[in-house]
């Protein structure tokens, strides 16, 4: 049987307009399943990091600055901003009960870049002290931080080697952070002595909305874990009792806003995937139905011509698999294009932390996404292949059906 | 020798016009470079922009001029040319001209994919352009 030998691929381009509306079927499947996963994935990692991130259980700032709409944006979201309360308070703050590890951070946002574009957030830390960037410094950067040496997050578009300039003061770029998903990201981190120049600088040249600060003797906040046999709520109400003017906030309930948003976003997601599917799935077995259907005359001759009731069967399955084939690579083309290369215009509408797996995992995702849609068109060409395989010829033939 | 044009070739020329022209105006629309910064100054990615439109033209200008010339191995010249054309303009953000500072911002996020998923689908499509467009055709 030669001749049924390339019938499969004939009797797809025999068919164009069918064809191409399989084969755009199964790449909107694969396209819907393989984006719709890397998205939920990428938000579940970015929360994640999000509360790795945070690294503390209790975050002390100046009771003004929680005043303000933009705190938690600049904590949770990147948003540059700065505010600064007495040293004293550390040592005040250390000496509550509950208190265990303590360090304090300093703020400022940059009043331009040097290379061109907006403000950028920078953080300074205690590297004695420091229990929440360290860690993620220490991935990229294994050597102590020097006088002038920052580390840039991720999407800061800055090298290791490169020199920037805030407030005229030239720091050097010793490292750059992996990607977090989170405002580490767009956030500039030097140690305590650099910021404080820096912040001197901003001060000298008037560009500092708080004039009479002196470096060496403020902090934006303290970031503390609780001492063992305390929970953070206690050591919390603790401190809002007995330190004036500052205010304790759980961490856990600072991400508590993004969580419930995220498990919003990751179920509609869920949802929308679902039911891409199951409309996908019917319209391939009316798709597959309906032509099976119109060319019953044409596998009836096939029968008489000496093709097997296996062979008419096993047609239609590789018609099915092929378009499959085709659809689902086309579809993990273009979703892979969509998420590698737009990752961050989506992450930007979804306003969430948003990490993509790594590349082996990206391929893991994708390649489950391409057996999910084949088994799916297979699935629904099977039904019309078991039907095909038990035509009787010769009604067909005599036209009595 | 002037040929009749064969429908796969018409189908090229029509794909290399569209893509051409939806980069040349994409650039100054969909996804430009980022707005101009408070103090009226550009930033760096404004110029990546311009380089773009100025490549975007002269690609669209060669998608035209393969629709009406109608000499195969002329056309198949141009076709040649618009590959490594559309792979330079796809290299112009970021890597011949730096873009913002972060990549959360627009040139990043928009200008700069979009730019290297067109430019490189320019050159796919003129690359088989110049593979199976033959005088036969």
């Amino acid at each position: 049987m030669n001749g049924f030998k390339n019938l499969t691929v004939k009797s797809l381009l025999g068919k164009p307009v069918r064809t191409i509306v399989l084969v755009l079927l199964t790449a909107l499947l694969t396209l819907t399943v393989l984006d719709g996963s890397l998205t939920q994935t990428s938000l579940e990692k970015g929360i994640d990091s999000l509360e790795a991130r945070l690294g503390a259980d209790v975050m002390v700032v100046p009771y003004s600055a929680t005043t303000k709409q933009k705190f938690e944006d600049m904590v949770l979201q990147g948003s540059t901003g700065y505010f600064y309360m007495g040293k004293n308070y550390v040592e005040e703050i250390s000496q509550i009960e509950g208190v265990g590890e303590v360090s304090a951070q300093f703020f400022l946002a940059s009043a331009s870049s040097s290379c061109c574009s907006l403000p950028v957030q920078i953080i300074g830390y205690e590297p004695e002290t420091d229990f929440t960037i360290s860690p993620w410094v220490k991935k990229s950067y294994g050597k102590k931080l020097d006088t002038y040496d920052v580390v840039v997050g991720n999407d800061l578009n800055a090298f290791v080697g490169d020199s920037l300039y805030f407030y005229g003061v030239k720091v050097n770029v010793a490292a750059k952070l992996e990607k977090t998903g989170t405002s580490y990201d767009t956030t500039v981190f030097t140690n305590s002595d650099t910021i404080k120049e820096l912040i001197r600088s901003s001060l000298e040249l008037k560009m500092n909305d708080f004039v009479d600060v002196d470096p060496d003797n403020v902090v934006s906040c303290v970031l503390i874990n609780v001492a063992d046999g305390y929970n953070p709520e206690e050591v919390t109400n603790n401190i809002n009792l007995h330190v004036k003017k500052v205010k304790a906030i759980q961490t856990k309930e600072m991400i508590s806003g993004v969580a419930d948003s995220l498990s919003g976003v990751s179920s509609v997601i869920g949802i929308l995937i679902g039911a891409v599917w199951v409309l996908g799935a019917v319209i391939m077995l009316l798709a597959f139905t309906m032509s099976v259907n119109e060319r019953k005359k044409e596998f009836a001759v096939l029968r008489v011509l000496g093709a097997s009731r296996g062979k008419l069967a096993s047609l239609v399955m590789k018609e099915a698999l092929l378009t499959g084939i085709v659809g689902s690579a086309a579809g993990t083309l273009i979703a892979l294009v969509v998420m590698v290369g737009f990752g961050g215009l989506i992450e930007d509408l979804l306003g969430l932390p948003f990490l993509l797996p790594s590349a082996g995992a990206v391929a893991g995702y994708a390649a489950a996404a391409i057996v999910l849609t084949i088994v799916t068109g297979a699935a629904a060409a099977a039904v019309s292949a078991f039907r095909i395989s038990r035509i009787d010829t010769g009604v067909i033939l005599r036209g009595d059906n | 020798m002037n040929m009749k044009r064969s429908k796969k070739a018409l189908v090229l020329d029509i794909i290399l016009l569209v893509l051409s022209a939806g980069l040349t105006t994409g650039v100054k629309t969909v996804f430009s470079a980022c707005e101009k910064k408070p103090d009226g100054m550009w930033m760096s990615c404004h110029w990546a922009e311009q380089a773009v439109f100025a490549l975007g033209i002269a690609l669209t200008a060669m998608a035209v001029v393969n629709i009406v010339l109608g000499k195969t191995d002329i056309k198949r010249g141009i076709a040649i040319a618009m590959v490594p054309t559309a792979l330079i303009t796809a290299f112009v953000p970021n890597v011949f001209i730096n873009l913002c500072m972060m990549k959360d911002m627009h040139c990043h996020e928009m200008m700069r994919p979009a730019v290297i998923v067109i430019s490189a689908l320019i050159a796919a499509a003129a690359c088989v352009y110049a593979i199976i467009v033959r005088e036969k055709d």
